[in-house]
């Protein structure tokens, strides 16, 4: 019934603890991991960067789990967990980036400096920075560049934008995938999938490439990380990805983090059921509230 | 003890339309009158006996000159790379030192908060402000011996600075200006620093067009503009069609504020009159199709408790309304209601959640029910700061 839609992973693994105790060379590969290498307690280290990752993103997402007792190595099956929709706006069209600039005010909380005192007339300290929190999300963007509060405003709800982007990750049914707009915006001309009437390639530095790079990532989370796959959906060569990619350092950032994590995954499903053995009783237990996917290697 | 600053400063002090604004200020028998006659302007609420003198034209207010604010000046001095390192060192050197002293003394700012200035100081001053970001970072002789240029001389930037943290004079003052909203406002002593919080009127009165046309094409007042800063912001959002009459009692406010007009190309939209209050707009009774105001609402009690770049810097005409600080605003009020054209609006702001509650009580009650849809607006650090309405 679902089919072969793909899950945003939520990395609340009840194996965290487990993430302290395998050797360290089962996840060199993952940038992730290294800052919890050597650790050997079986409590969270303070700045858990797989913690930190599977709170920052999908929290409206619902899906049933499956916990894990047998693998599939080689066959490319995938299987999928069940996928619950909700009506949250970022559901419709757009999601939160298709709100206006007001609507997605509404949805934060703005701190400027807690001002003491009356403030007004009363005042003249110009702590300009203004902090967004996005309360849907969590996530929080801030600025304090500009000499104006209001300036100030604008940069933060533009790099909320941004982040939301980044870290807000939607399904994409890849059976019947056809790319939105925003995403044949911001691709080469020479894409075999793009018409004219995109009108020009809407590069890094465009405002309105956010919501293009929204897009490009919920696809590449839907192949699995795969650029070769990705870019065949899109009617470019890989290398014309990877040069796209490249543009905006976050956009980078964010695909190699999506790859890495999925490198983890991969890692700790071929030891789970080892320490499973090894602890017996004692092996950290709660579900594993993730996708199950085997690996398969990027072309 | 409290001096009307924005007066005493013009070069035409002894004039005879000075003594007698200023006398005016202390005529007894005020309503108002402030029980502390050592503030001279706290009585400008009568409406009765004295004729407005400012009322029509006034030629004084063209004889000051307006300040061109830092940024603006021609960079014709220069200094070594070397040099404005130095300064730079030893302007982030005082800032430290202060620790958080004004802070305990009077809510000042913090070194933090100082340094900041500091590097904002050096934007408007330097040249070329990418500069700055090679500031504290180590160089080669080459690179340190290149020349800068500067807005002022190194000579005057260390004076400057050292104004900043000895006397506590306002950056924005240093400066000439201030970041507000959207736009660069030129202030100078004799002019109010416009507020972050005074940002919001303008959100207010965009709303309000945007909902009303007929509002948008009307006539709008700025009372008691200052710098201009509500006139300059307001405009904008009214439009091309759009119409200001922008009122101050101060002669170097109305100065200013025409300057900033004039920096925006708005000259064709806003006209500054001087004078106090609604004397200079009494030939427009009941056309008004909006109102806004930041009068000065500070109770005259706290004003030697201010922060001193407030208080000892900014005009104390911009800032003391009286024994409870409501003494401009409700005379404001008093006279909005015949001001306005039916369904006009207004927008005043004031020093916090009791002002407002008094405010908002007197409108529904006491102003003879000429209001509609009275309501008490938060500013952007959610303390309850504006009272708006419409006249029915």
């Amino acid at each position: 019934m679902m089919g072969r839609c793909r899950l945003p992973i939520c990395l609340k693994l009840g194996g965290i603890k487990l993430v302290g105790s395998l050797p360290f060379a089962l996840y060199t590969s993952s940038a992730l991991l290294c800052r919890t290498a050597g650790a050997n307690s079986l409590s969270l280290p303070p700045a858990n960067p797989i913690a930190d990752f599977g709170r920052r993103t999908w929290p409206d997402c619902k899906f049933h789990c499956q916990r894990i007792t047998a693998f599939s190595s080689s066959t490319g099956d995938r299987i999928g967990a069940g996928c619950a929709s909700d009506s949250d706006s970022h559901r419709t069209e757009g999601g939160y980036l298709g709100l206006s600039d007001e609507q997605l005010m509404s949805q934060c909380e703005m701190e400027t400096f807690k001002a003491s005192g009356p403030g007004g007339q009363h005042r003249n300290k110009r702590e300009t920075a203004v902090r967004l929190k996005h309360r849907p999300t969590g996530i929080i963007a801030q600025a304090s560049e500009d000499r104006s509060q209001h300036k100030n405003r604008a940069s933060a709800l533009n790099r909320l934008r941004a982040l939301l982007a980044l870290k807000v990750r939607r399904p994409v049914d890849l059976d019947a995938y056809s790319p939105p707009i925003e995403l044949l915006r911001i691709l080469p001309p020479k894409s075999t999938v793009r018409g004219s009437e995109c009108g020009p390639q809407i590069k890094a530095n465009n405002p309105k490439f956010v919501e293009g790079m929204q897009a490009l990532l919920d696809l590449i989370y839907a192949v699995n990380g795969s650029i070769s796959d990705a870019a065949k959906f899109l009617g470019i060569s890989t290398g014309a990805l990877s040069r796209l990619i490249l543009s905006d350092d976050d956009l980078r950032m964010a695909v190699n983090e999506l790859r890495a994590s999925k490198n983890f995954l991969e890692a700790v499903f071929t030891v789970y059921p080892l320490l499973m053995l090894v602890f017996g009783e004692n092996s950290p237990s709660g579900s594993v509230d993730c996708l199950l996917e085997d690996g398969t290697s990027d072309s | 003890m409290m001096k009307a600053r924005c007066l005493l400063r013009a070069p035409y002090s002894s004039s005879p339309l000075v003594s007698s604004t200023l006398h005016r200020f202390c005529k007894p028998g005020n309503k108002f009158a402030s029980q502390n006659h050592t503030l001279a302007f706290s009585s400008s609420v009568s409406s009765s006996s004295v004729s407005p003198i400012s009322s029509s034209p006034s030629p004084l207010s063209s004889h000051h000159k307006p300040q061109v604010p830092l940024f603006l000046r021609p960079p014709i001095y220069s200094a070594t790379l070397s040099d404005l390192t130095n300064f730079f060192n030893w302007g982030k050197t005082l800032a430290s030192s202060v620790g958080s002293s004004f802070e305990q003394i009077d809510n000042g700012p913090d070194a933090t908060l100082l340094l900041r200035e500091l590097k904002w100081f050096l934007d408007d001053a330097v040249e070329d402000s990418s500069l700055i970001l090679h500031l504290g970072t180590p160089q080669n002789e080459r690179f340190l011996s290149m020349e800068v240029r500067l807005r002022a001389g190194l000579d005057q930037i260390y004076q400057l600075w050292k104004q900043r943290i000895e006397e506590r004079r306002p950056l924005q003052y240093i400066v000439g200006c201030e970041h507000w909203r959207d736009l660069v406002l030129s202030v100078e002593e004799g002019v109010l620093i416009p507020r972050p919080e005074t940002e919001k009127i303008v959100d207010l009165v965009e709303d309000v067009v945007g909902k009303c046309g007929v509002l948008r094409e009307g006539l709008w007042v700025d009372l008691g503009t200052g710098s201009g800063a509500l006139a300059v912001g307001i405009a904008r959002v009214l439009g091309k069609s759009g119409k200001l009459i922008a009122t101050d009692l101060s002669p170097v406010a109305v100065a200013v504020a025409r300057y900033n007009v004039e920096r925006y190309g708005l000259q064709g939209s806003i006209e500054v009159r001087q004078g106090s209050w609604f004397d200079p707009l009494m030939d427009l009774e009941g056309e008004l199709a909006g109102m806004v105001s930041n009068p000065p609402y500070i109770p005259s009690k706290d004003i030697s408790g201010l922060q001193a770049e407030v208080g000892k810097h900014e005009p104390g005409l911009a800032l003391d309304g009286g024994v409870e600080g409501m003494d401009h605003l409700i005379y404001l009020c008093m006279r909005t209601s015949t001001m306005l054209k039916p369904g006009g609006f207004f927008a005043f702001e004031t020093n916090g959640e009791k002002q407002c509650n008094l405010l908002a009580h007197y409108l529904e009650n006491a102003a003879g029910s000429n209001f509609r849809d009275v309501s008490i607006v938060s500013d952007f650090a959610g303390i309850l700061r504006f009272v708006t309405g419409y006249r029915k």
